[in-house]
């Protein structure tokens, strides 16, 4: 038997061991980062939207048609997040906007770390002359990007119609982390088994106070309604 | 897949720790992975073990992973309530009877919010 504790198991401990009680976060090191990166975006002067959802959600398509309508009242830098290519950044490039393209080789979300290195590409960019508005389109993913800040004001969460109105109950770590859920492609509804009332609820079973909005790049439609509301956060948190 | 970047931040912060208490070896780590956290335990659990072979001060750590229960808010009578997922052997039987939806044991009602539960967090550690 064993002198200091009474126990009659050898192997299972050592008694020169000591035990440090720790209690910090696994993420202290991303939320770290982050911190100072919503930092870093309001010494620019801006706010930063995070964009999260599946891919072929259309979050790129958003962010064109957003710029269209943004860009001459807004100033807007744009970090895309991909496993591989410059495709995104290329399509945002073509409407004129700086966009940095973070490719992260096989990791399936953006952390704040790499966020911090397209912040200070985004600057020089800009040439000392600041932005209003940047979005920082995640991987398309649905469900590691939600566990990492990258430092933005606000998370947006895309869901189309086509995905299917299960997918809030489905993936209810991204949904319950998200300020604002975009239902997108509505003009697509006739022609897919989706229901806004559905997702809706289950959105709101996640987080009762989400906020939700439908729109459709393609026709416009809805669209008025994500502009007052990117245009309300510029005003409220610049 | 995130799994695998949580479990390479929670080796890197038990070096740290082990460097300042100057300890050689790591024999137990303890981390609460929240309900909600969106980590898979196996997952997690498979990365660790993975990426300790690479240092040899956590070669041997043993990780223990702790889950509360989930706790809900009732949307319709706003009391709380602690609800347990189902185990690993009533999960198949629970499904085949439909019987997965989770009720509100106040008052029935199946409009139950998840309330906190993200958290992952370095309990504690045991090294020499």
């Amino acid at each position: 038997m064993c002198d200091t504790c009474g126990c009659q198991l050898h192997d299972h401990h050592h008694h020169d061991a000591k035990v440090v009680e720790v209690n910090r976060s696994l993420l202290e090191a991303n939320q770290r980062q982050a911190d100072s990166n919503r930092h870093h975006v309001e010494q620019m002067g801006a706010v930063a939207i995070n964009l999260i959802s599946s891919p072929g959600s259309g979050k790129t398509t958003l962010l064109e048609r957003t710029i269209e309508a943004l860009k001459d009242t807004v100033k807007i830098g744009v970090i895309e997040g991909d496993i591989e290519t410059e495709r995104d950044a290329d399509r945002i490039r073509a409407k004129g906007i700086p966009a940095v393209q973070l490719t992260t080789g096989g990791a399936c979300h953006l952390d704040a770390p790499m966020v911090h290195g397209g912040l200070h590409v985004l600057e020089h960019f800009a040439k000392g002359g600041g932005y209003d508005l940047i979005f920082i389109e995640n991987v398309g993913n649905l469900v590691c990007p939600a566990t990492f800040d990258l430092g933005e004001h606000r998370r947006v969460v895309l869901l189309s119609t086509p995905e299917g109105s299960d997918k809030p109950a489905k993936y209810p770590a991204t949904f319950k982390s998200a300020d604002l859920v975009l239902i997108t492609k509505t003009d697509l509804l006739p022609y897919f088994d989706f229901s806004v009332e559905e997702a809706t609820r289950e959105a709101r079973l996640l987080k009762p106070d989400l906020d939700i909005l439908t729109l459709s790049a393609t026709t416009g439609d809805g669209f008025d309604r994500w502009i007052e509301y990117i245009q309300e956060l510029i005003k409220h948190e610049s | 897949m995130h799994e695998l970047s949580l479990a390479q931040s929670l080796i890197g912060q038990i070096l740290a720790l082990a460097g300042e208490h100057k300890a050689r070896r790591v024999n137990r780590v303890v981390v609460t992975l929240g309900p909600f956290s969106g980590v898979v335990r196996d997952s997690f659990e498979f990365g660790f073990n993975i990426l300790k072979q690479e240092q040899e001060a956590v070669r041997e750590a043993v990780l223990e992973l702790e889950t509360p229960d989930p706790e809900y808010v009732c949307l319709e009578c706003a009391k709380r309530a602690v609800i347990p997922f189902p185990r690993q052997s009533d999960r198949l039987e629970l499904a085949c009877c439909g019987l997965a939806a989770k009720k509100c044991p106040w008052c029935g009602s199946t409009r139950l919010s998840p309330k906190g539960g993200t958290e992952l967090i370095l309990n504690q550690l045991e090294m020499e």
